[in-house]
């Protein structure tokens, strides 16, 4: 207990752990002060109409299929519809109906919506012959944010990996990694202490992010309190391997970079692109941290979270490399 | 002082070689070129899909935008993703089943758009009066976004790492009794860095863009690249000499990735506009590169006055801090 005492006050010092674990609590305090308007005009049709230039009946229209802003000119209007980064379609009235205006540079679903809206406007009255089903959302419609929040979560737990990985690497750069070896510390006693001081920072930043930035249903509590121990026992691993091959500080840093990125980017890129039941799916949870990022992303959609399958990738990675660990150890202890 | 100067650079160059400046640049490339030719050109968001449960062939209506399938289940499930309009006409009552979206504006637009695909009633056209495509927008984009993150992350990285080199080997402190002007020691890094910041943007552009656009807009791409990236060589010049050690330096590195250059891809990328967004600096410079990929208007000579203007200042504000460096050193 007092080594590990010795071992926080240590990484406390640090102002590189300082800020791995801060910085997740930063970016959820940012993602909490995002308003979800700004996230929901995204992803809503964007009209744009030029000011008293359309009865106001086609603009109640508009306004019921759509985002719609204002301009004073047509030049204004034309110049808002050429810019890349919006997906602006032009309204203008001809006749009894109206007209559409597009870039052409738009994405496939805008460019059809264009092409059939003076159709579709001219048809608005016709009667409803329908019943109609409309189930609840699955989800409060926080796609991005949720995708964001699940994002700077898997990098809290992740993060852990800096706490223990600085120490170790600090510790050989001052010697104290020399000192350690004539110590009558036990091996299991100094290992424990490192991988505890990784849990514990990557689970603090975890809660403390997920606290700002996430609203946990009650049954949802304890798979997520899982998913984040076991993530944060998994990155404390993954420390240790850092500490064990990096003789710099440099080098240290270097390796950390690398693991987030290959810890956060395939996860993501699986989870957008790749069909949920394809094999390549599958291959990706080879990775500990895409079992850590499918989970959260059912747990912030309110999906029940596949318990056997989330849980048991996770603790069949924990235990192999804390197997693969153990051997390192016995080998490197052999040698010297 | 020429040759002082020649053997300078030669010194700065053998040391990018040696820290392996390049080899992570032409990765890089290659990575970012990979990425927009096999990923980024093909997304895309396709019409929202109408599907038809209709034993009876009740509606004689086809379109591409409908799939017709055969049981209610198969409908249900095909609905599930909160974008596709589903019709049941199996029942006595015809019925419109989908999920919501949550918006509903959108779940507005899904159902007269589903009503209009099983009526027929969808022909139309629209006056197009942009000159891209979908395609060369995607890719003017994202090269211009790369190119601003390469320039003033990973330039600006390179540069201290390289000092910080210097500096654990004492090359500052001979710097200190060289009979070379001190400028020197600035210019021939800022040169190198620069050169090697051009011969990649003109790479990334002709790569992704293609021989006859990449020609169109290199010359407004290479004016606001050279910029971009003195302004990054200087600031990472200053922080490499005036932050002890690297790990401080990647300290202040993590937090301008994520709190300077987040914000401007965010708002470049999506369309968002916050109000603050005035106040970044780099939000101009980058509206600006986007621009110059775009072949829009250039920004006016009050932008440019700016940026030569921050130029001299960081570059007079790096001569001193070598200076006193130096100082402290020798």
């Amino acid at each position: 207990m007092t080594g590990l005492k010795y071992q926080l006050k240590n990484s406390r010092r640090d102002k590189m752990c300082m800020l791995a674990f801060i910085l997740p609590v930063l970016v959820g305090i940012a993602i909490h002060l995002l308003s979800g308007v700004s996230f929901q005009a995204m992803e809503e049709t964007a009209f744009g109409i030029i000011e008293n230039n359309m009865s106001d009946d086609a603009v109640k229209w508009l306004r019921s299929n759509g985002a719609v802003s204002e301009f004073d000119t047509r030049a204004a209007l034309e110049a808002a519809v050429n810019d890349p980064s919006t997906q602006m379609i032009g309204v203008l009235p001809a006749g009894e109906g109206i007209q559409t205006i597009i870039s052409g540079d738009e994405l496939e679903v805008n460019q059809v919506i264009a092409e059939t809206l003076p159709e579709l406007y001219n048809n608005r009255n016709a009667a409803l012959t329908f019943s109609s089903t409309i189930l609840s959302p699955t989800t409060d419609n926080e796609g991005l944010k949720s995708l964001l929040i699940a994002m700077t979560l898997v990098t809290a737990m992740f993060m852990g990996c800096t706490f223990n990985a600085m120490n170790i690497i600090g510790e050989k750069e001052e010697g104290i990694g020399l000192v350690n070896q004539i110590l009558p510390v036990s091996m299991v006693a100094f290992v424990s202490q490192k991988i505890l001081l990784g849990f514990l920072g990557g689970t603090a930043s975890s809660l403390m992010t997920a606290m700002i930035c996430m609203k946990i249903a009650r049954e949802q509590l304890a798979p997520f309190l899982l998913i984040v121990l076991l993530s944060a026992y998994i990155s404390a691993l993954a420390g240790l391997f850092i500490g064990h091959y990096a003789n710099e500080l440099m080098v240290g840093i270097g390796y950390i970079k690398i693991v987030m990125v290959i810890f956060l980017a395939p996860p993501i890129f699986f989870y957008l692109t790749v069909p949920h039941d394809s094999f390549i799916f599958r291959l990706s949870y080879l990775l500990p941290s895409s079992a850590t990022f499918y989970g959260m992303m059912d747990v912030l959609n309110g999906r029940r979270v596949d318990m056997i399958l989330t849980m048991g990738i996770l603790l069949i990675h924990a235990v192999f490399w804390s197997l693969a660990y153990g051997c390192i150890r016995k080998i490197r202890q052999t040698d010297v | 002082m020429w040759r002082g100067c020649v053997h300078l650079l030669r010194k700065d160059f053998k040391l990018m070689l040696s820290s392996k400046f390049f080899l992570l640049a032409i990765i890089s490339l290659v990575l970012y070129s990979c990425y927009i030719n096999f990923v980024y050109v093909h997304l895309d968001q396709e019409m929202i899909p109408v599907y038809l449960y209709d034993p009876q062939r009740q509606v004689a209506v086809d379109s591409e935008y409908m799939t017709r399938l055969d049981s209610r289940v198969a409908l249900e499930t095909a609905c599930a993703d909160s974008y596709a309009v589903g019709f049941d006409f199996s029942g006595a009552e015809s019925e419109l089943y989908m999920r919501a979206s949550g918006l509903d504006t959108t779940d507005h637009y899904r159902m007269i758009w589903g009503e209009a695909v099983l009526s027929g009633q969808m022909d139309g056209q629209t006056n197009i009066i942009g000159s891209n495509n979908k395609e060369m927008k995607n890719r003017r984009e994202i090269t211009a976004e790369f190119l601003f993150f390469e320039l003033t992350a990973v330039g600006f990285l390179g540069l201290a790492s390289m000092l910080f080199k210097e500096k654990q080997m004492g090359v500052m402190r001979v710097h200190g009794i060289l009979p070379i002007p001190r400028g020197l020691f600035i210019f021939s890094k800022l040169m190198l860095l620069l050169l090697s910041d051009l011969v990649f943007t003109i790479l990334l552009t002709l790569i992704n863009l293609g021989v006859p656009t990449a020609l169109d807009v290199l010359p407004g791409v290479l004016l606001q690249a050279s910029l971009l990236s003195m302004m990054m060589t200087l600031i990472g010049f200053l922080c490499a000499i005036w932050l002890q050690d690297f790990k401080g330096f990647s300290l202040f590195y993590l937090v301008l990735a994520v709190f300077v250059t987040t914000p401007v891809f965010l708002a470049g990328q999506t369309g968002i506009s916050w109000d603050w967004m005035v106040y970044h600096p780099m939000h101009y410079v980058f509206t600006a590169m986007k621009a110059a990929f775009f072949s829009a208007t250039p920004e006016g000579v009050p932008y440019y006055l700016c940026c030569l203007g921050t130029i001299l200042l960081l570059a007079l504000l790096s001569y001193r801090a070598l200076n006193r460096e130096l100082t402290r050193e020798g």
